[in-house]
């Protein structure tokens, strides 16, 4: 009982902290003020779903894919029902899990191998990192365009 | 529905000059070529083909075996998903026959982009980056530095963007401020951890809708657009990376690789 209480309060935690990136770069895209609350809304549960997942030992990519396929389902029934088209939501739901930092640290590597000369550790690190960001970010958009895939299949949603 | 001649050109014009809009504010090309072919069908065409590339669009109208084709280019004009949604918005009317193509090029024109308040995205920013310092596992200080440091940084890209900078040199110097002074912050030590504030603080520039729309307009068949957005964002992650090693060269800071 209190291990569940201590995953519940990780989870709260998380989903707090996740709502703040969606709205911030949701802002940066300049999506209408009503819809922010929508963002914030998805960008807390897929985060929070994806620490979920993350705990429960699946790795990250399909954790991310299953995540950002939720999202991809929720934006097409907001999407629908507001008849604003689906990238508006899911997009900025989905930054929180971008995976940036690895993006950086393999780009720096590659930088650091040109003036540092070449040395396994730091090719170990642009591979390990530069794989890891290619796979995060296909299984991320990927989910997100699930339902346009798998049902719409060409069809226009809104 | 017979259409004339300067009609069709008339619908073509409209149709290609929705598309232009959904091209310049960053809406995936699925949604630039559908929406632009339903514009024109509702207005009467028979057809609409159009060709996407990454800086202009191709599009041909059908009328009775007629075409009439026209070029548009289109400059990046930054993300701006209001203007998608209104131009999505204007589409849903026409195809329930409540404008005309006139009505429909008056409001195409008066579409403007809608900015947030620059401020408050500033301070949302900076909250972001600081979350992002928590996922990482930093404590009350990193938080802190990164959400300095992101705000300034924010600014500097705001600045630099209003007076049309090119972006690379952009992301490049917004990453160097950002880097400066989170490795402030670790050379006195701010908190347990402050080199998780350096990869906290430059999260603002990564990519993001650009890698996304990259990646699912290659899955919906248009391979040159994803392409050309994917080494878009690959060449502005490396000018991130190149501000980001510059201000550790300069400080004598190291936080990545090691």
């Amino acid at each position: 009982m209190n291990e569940f209480l201590n995953l519940f309060i990780l989870f709260i935690t998380d989903a707090w902290f996740a709502w703040i990136p969606a709205v911030g770069f949701a802002m940066v895209f300049n999506v209408p003020r009503k819809m922010l609350i929508f963002c914030a809304a998805g960008g807390a549960l897929t985060h929070s779903f994806r620490f979920l997942l993350l705990h429960f030992g699946i790795p990250i990519e399909w954790a991310t894919f299953i995540a950002s396929a939720n999202m991809g389902f929720l934006g097409l029934y907001w999407s629908r029902k507001h008849l604003i088209p689906r990238p508006v939501f899911t997009v900025a739901s989905v930054i929180p899990m971008i995976p940036g930092s690895y993006a950086f640290t393999a780009m720096i590597g590659l930088v650091e191998i040109n003036t540092s000369g070449y040395s396994l550790e730091l090719m170990q690190i642009v591979m390990e990192n530069g794989l890891r960001t290619l796979f995060i970010l296909t299984a991320l958009s990927f989910g997100l365009a699930i339902p346009s895939i798998l049902i719409y299949r060409g069809r226009p949603i809104v | 529905m017979s259409l004339s001649k300067e009609q069709q050109t008339e619908l073509t014009r409209v149709a290609v000059f929705a598309g232009q809009i959904l091209h310049q504010h960053g809406a995936e090309s699925r949604l630039i070529e559908q929406t632009t072919q339903r514009i024109g069908l509702a207005l009467g065409a028979d057809n609409v083909e159009l060709s996407i590339s990454p800086d202009a669009i191709v599009i041909t109208s059908l009328v009775n075996g007629h075409c009439v084709t026209t070029t548009r280019r289109c400059h990046d004009r930054g993300i701006n998903m209001q203007m998608v949604c209104d131009v999505q918005r204007i589409c849903v009317m026409v195809e329930k026959q409540l404008l005309d193509a006139k009505e429909v090029k008056k409001r195409l024109q008066r579409l403007k982009p809608f900015k947030h308040n620059r401020w408050l995205v500033v301070l949302m920013i900076g909250f972001s980056c600081a979350s992002f310092s928590h996922f990482f596992g930093g404590d009350r200080a990193a938080y802190w530095v990164t959400f300095v440091a992101a705000s300034l940084a924010m600014i500097l890209r705001q600045e630099l963007a209003h007076r049309q900078h090119n972006p690379f040199v952009n992301f490049a110097a917004a990453a160097f401020v950002a880097t400066i002074i989170t490795s402030v912050g670790v050379i006195f030590e701010a908190g347990e951890n402050p080199q998780i504030a350096m990869a906290a603080s430059v999260l603002l520039l990564v990519p993001g809708f650009p890698l996304i729309n990259a990646v699912s307009d290659m899955l919906k068949g248009h391979i040159n657009m994803g392409i050309a957005r994917w080494v878009f964002s690959t060449l502005l992650a490396i000018s991130v990376s190149i501000g980001i090693v510059a201000a550790m060269t300069l400080i004598g800071v190291s936080g990545w690789t090691n």
